[in-house]
């Protein structure tokens, strides 16, 4: 049985309607990522397992227990806000046991706890500071301590690691990983960045206009992007119209280049799609143009125009390899499994 | 050239401020002719009326930050928590004390709490005190409001509050123990100007006929000459006093310093 269930949930605000009919099962322990544009209804529907927001229409519950209308501070769910919402008249360990003391755990207890919060945030010696002393990924990890000092059933993440600067926001999202999957919370973690939610999720919902548009592993998110939206918006999609020869072999013309997909498609016109490492220089394929070289570091990314339309190809970077100069004629192709098939 | 007018203005604001001060000062301790003594002090400080006047007024002062803080904090709190349109509304509404005079305020409460209406507030001392308390958290909440408003924009009041709240705290304790601590300085300010309003308002304890510092610095200075010299450095120098212990008092409440 799942642990936490949003059921049906709807939201609206006014006349508009910000989430539709929104379903997920959260298994225990499991780490959802909500993944979405600004605006999508992830953040709502996070706030509605929270409970600063009442849903139109649903239901949320959480071990057995329908909380759809119980007061946020009745839910025991612990969150950590983007602007980490540490209280600066507060110190650290006086942060990090706020929600013990109002529990009402005795002092003894709560001492030894905070402690232990503080060991597991790296920053035991740090108790005494003000949030203002601290860093911002210091502050941040002082937020994940102190939303896991009581206990939370559930683990809400909003953006955390937004207001952090790059290498900070890699390092504190493998520390919350880690410390989810030492604790076995449930947790969901709502961001925009897709490399974030492709990385530390054991489930992504992909929410678009308020509308889970795919629920899957970030291998499936990936690979098998169900809608177009979807496969635009997780990674770097090349699409390609193409045209069907014979459905039944899979048997298409891009560009006047023949691909055999060896899988049934429909008849008629279909939209495929390619992922820029999947693509590669060939003497056979689809007619391209190189029209720009750009160096990422570890990897090479190529633009072509193909009928018009811009591709990009990554390749990892050689050192010594000659790459094709912008005016160049070249042929594309990708390993037939790795050409996607977009719905329409 | 910006520099020196920099200073002048330092100068002529200085001047402007302690020069009426100095020359009050002086004056006060004129009383015995010839030489300078604290004559004037000593008469002012031996009359009984001086101190029960002045005891009574601290005490409305006090009492009317207390209720100033209770109404202001949570007021100020909710509407920029929950109701940020309600904002321009309110911020009129805590205006209207400064462009209605208190005499039309203290008219009001004569006429509508009188002994022979509903609710005679005027026909007892405590009732009366009351009303008087009423008149005098009036007259300060332009300046309680802005203060702690002014407090609140520095913080992400919804954010500390869905914090609070998702660690299980409720309305009190996120008000008492999280807003109104990193709010405390600005409350300090209005609360020091709420006491040096009350300190010196006339008008309100004369027409409710209280005894209040106001109406007694009033007849004093009307039949003597040096004592209200004396009893407006005496309430100067006890204004500023009151303030610095409610400073301190709050230092040693454990209020801390927050954020920058």
């Amino acid at each position: 049985m799942s642990f936490l269930v949003l059921d049906h949930l709807q939201k609206s605000f006014g006349t508009t309607k910000v989430v539709h009919d929104f379903n997920l099962s959260v298994d225990k322990g499991e780490f959802v990522s909500f993944l979405g544009p600004s605006g999508c209804g992830k953040t709502t529907v996070l706030r509605m397992v929270a409970g600063f927001e009442t849903p139109s229409e649903g239901q949320i519950v959480i071990d057995g227990q329908d909380v759809t209308r119980l007061r946020p501070n009745q839910r025991q769910i612990g969150m950590v806000f983007q602007s980490y919402a540490l209280f600066p008249n507060l110190t650290v360990a006086e942060n990090v046991g706020f929600g013990l003391k109002v529990a009402g755990v005795p002092r003894a207890e709560r001492g030894p706890r905070v402690a232990e919060m503080l060991d597991l945030i790296g920053l035991p010696d740090l108790g005494g500071r003000y949030p203002w002393q601290l860093s911002g990924g210091q502050q941040q990890r002082v937020a994940l301590a102190r939303a896991l000092a009581p206990r939370p059933r559930v683990l809400l993440l909003d953006e955390p690691l937004s207001a952090l600067d790059a290498k900070i926001r890699v390092s504190l999202r493998n520390q919350i990983r880690e410390i989810q999957q030492q604790l076995g919370i449930t947790t969901i973690f709502v961001t925009h960045d897709q490399e974030e939610a492709l990385s530390i999720s054991d489930r992504i919902v992909v929410m678009h206009k308020g509308i889970a548009d795919q629920t899957g592993t970030p291998s499936d998110i990936y690979n098998s992007p169900a809608t177009h939206f979807v496969a635009g918006f997780v990674g770097t999609l090349n699409r390609f119209e193409a045209e069907v020869v014979d459905a039944a072999s899979g048997h298409v013309r891009v560009a006047g280049a023949g691909i055999l997909l060896e899988r049934p498609l429909p008849p008629g016109k279909v939209v495929l799609a390619a992922r820029p490492e999947s693509l590669q220089i060939a003497p056979e394929g689809i007619p391209a143009e190189i029209t720009g070289v750009e160096f990422l570091g570890s990897v090479q990314r190529l633009r072509a125009r193909v009928d018009g339309a811009e591709v990009v190809l990554d390749r990892f970077n050689a050192p010594g390899e000659e790459l094709p100069r912008p005016g160049a004629r070249v042929h594309l192709a990708a390993a037939r499994a790795s050409w996607l098939v977009l719905p329409e | 050239m910006k520099r020196l007018w920099s200073w002048a203005a330092i100068i002529a604001g200085s001047l402007y401020f302690l020069l009426p001060l100095i020359g009050t000062v002086e004056f006060s301790l004129r009383m015995r002719r010839g030489e300078y003594s604290l004559d004037a002090y000593r008469s002012v400080l031996a009359d009984p009326n001086f101190r029960d006047t002045f005891g009574y007024s601290i005490v409305m002062a006090l009492l009317t930050i207390v209720l100033g803080v209770l109404i202001v904090v949570p007021t100020a709190y909710w509407v920029r928590l929950r109701l940020p349109r309600l904002r321009p509304v309110i911020e009129f509404i805590t205006l209207l004390p400064l462009v209605i005079p208190a005499i039309v305020v203290v008219f009001g409460y004569i006429r509508l709490y009188n002994t022979s209406s509903v609710l005679p507030l005027t026909g007892t001392a405590g009732g009366t005190n009351l009303l008087l308390l009423c008149g005098y958290a009036t007259l300060a909440l332009p300046y309680m409001y802005r203060a702690v408003d002014t407090g609140l924009s520095t913080l992400d009041v919804r954010s500390l509050t869905e914090a609070a709240q998702s660690l299980g705290a409720g309305w009190v304790r996120i008000i008492g123990r999280l807003i109104l601590p990193n709010v405390l300085g600005a409350v300090m300010s209005g609360a020091f100007l709420s006491f040096a309003i009350v300190i010196g308002e006339f008008t309100m304890a004369a027409l409710l006929n209280r005894p209040a510092f106001g109406p007694y610095m009033q007849l004093l200075g009307a039949n003597r000459a040096y004592e209200p010299a004396a009893l407006a450095v005496i309430a100067f120098a006890a204004t500023w006093g009151c303030m610095g212990l409610m400073q301190l008092i709050s230092r040693l409440l454990g209020v801390r310093k927050t954020a920058k």
